[in-house]
């Protein structure tokens, strides 16, 4: 895994990083930070649980801009660090973990490794937990965090040291809607 | 648009209209024949339905790019510098990040089609 820039950035003055990478295709950049900010803006689906999944795609794909990233909406619904320290393997014994976060973690590792994961008790308790409509928004996102993980991995945009890092969430930009 | 993200999202027409938008941006920045080899490629390696690729028609660039695709289901992070730097140079800079893109894109897609997102989401 290449922590060497395989792209230049495309923004003057600026290193290369996820954004200015996409910069090289503005309309694709722009779709995708309207995308991202409407289903982070969605409250169908909480932004701590939606975190909650991005925090696992994090550690399985090996993506360590994301996983030192938090959004700040996530923070202030209780994803305390002390949680996201039992989204690691074994996460099915977490007392930190709600049965929903659980399920949706299972669903995260079915989607991201091994969709056999998703058996029976597992679809079963992910539809137990989640209406239909949030189950579409968490499909969506895991896809997305999923893609993105790769797509900056395989740019070798990956960080050579990375702090803990709070973010603003991203939202819709009011002059795009 | 078709696929299981989209079609998992027909309960939030904005949503929806929104992924459409931004896997069709990705996609129209490539030569279709290529987004649709790329598709096909990693279908295959999710073992889902897809025809057999006949690498000899392809020229070596396209080949390359093909196998490329090929290790983004399960060796991402094994991809090298120098792998890159050929699609560089057969893409140039813009085109390799819409490649990279897209064929994230295809693999979470055939991931989420394994897992019956569209079903979960309809149930």
């Amino acid at each position: 895994m290449s922590t060497t820039p395989r792209v230049s950035s495309a923004i003057a003055g600026e290193p290369a990083h996820f954004g200015s990478v996409l910069a090289h295709q503005p309309e694709i950049a722009e779709s995708f930070f309207a995308l991202y900010g409407r289903f982070w803006g969605s409250d169908v689906l909480a932004a701590r649980i939606k975190e909650v999944a991005r925090m696992r795609n994090a550690r399985v794909t090996e993506c360590g801009f994301c996983r030192n990233v938090r959004f700040d909406k996530a923070v202030a619904e209780g994803l305390g660090e002390e949680v996201v320290d039992d989204i690691t393997d074994g996460y099915e014994t977490s007392p930190k973990l709600t049965d929903t976060e659980k399920a949706v973690l299972k669903f995260t590792d079915a989607l991201i490794h091994d969709p056999e994961l998703l058996n029976g008790d597992a679809r079963a308790a992910l539809q137990r937990h989640l209406s239909p409509a949030q189950i579409a928004e968490l499909g969506l996102g895991v896809t997305l965090f999923l893609a993105l993980a790769k797509a900056l991995i395989t740019m070798g945009l990956e960080p050579e040291v990375m702090d803990r890092t709070v973010l603003p969430t991203p939202a819709v930009l009011e002059a795009a809607e | 648009m078709s696929g299981p993200v989209h079609a998992a999202l027909a309960s939030d027409p904005v949503l929806a209209a929104h992924y459409a938008e931004f896997r069709s941006r990705a996609e129209g920045a490539l030569d279709p024949a290529l987004v649709a080899l790329v598709r096909q490629a990693v279908a295959m390696v999710h073992g889902i339905d897809a025809a057999p690729i006949d690498d000899s028609a392809l020229d070596e660039g396209t080949r390359a790019a093909i196998a490329y695709a090929r290790r983004m289901p399960f060796e991402h992070t094994a991809i090298t510098d120098a792998e890159a730097a050929a699609m560089v140079a057969h893409l140039g800079e813009p085109g390799f990040v819409a490649f990279s893109v897209v064929t994230a894109l295809a693999d979470a897609e055939c991931r989420a089609a394994l897992v019956d997102l569209p079903g979960l989401a309809a149930a």
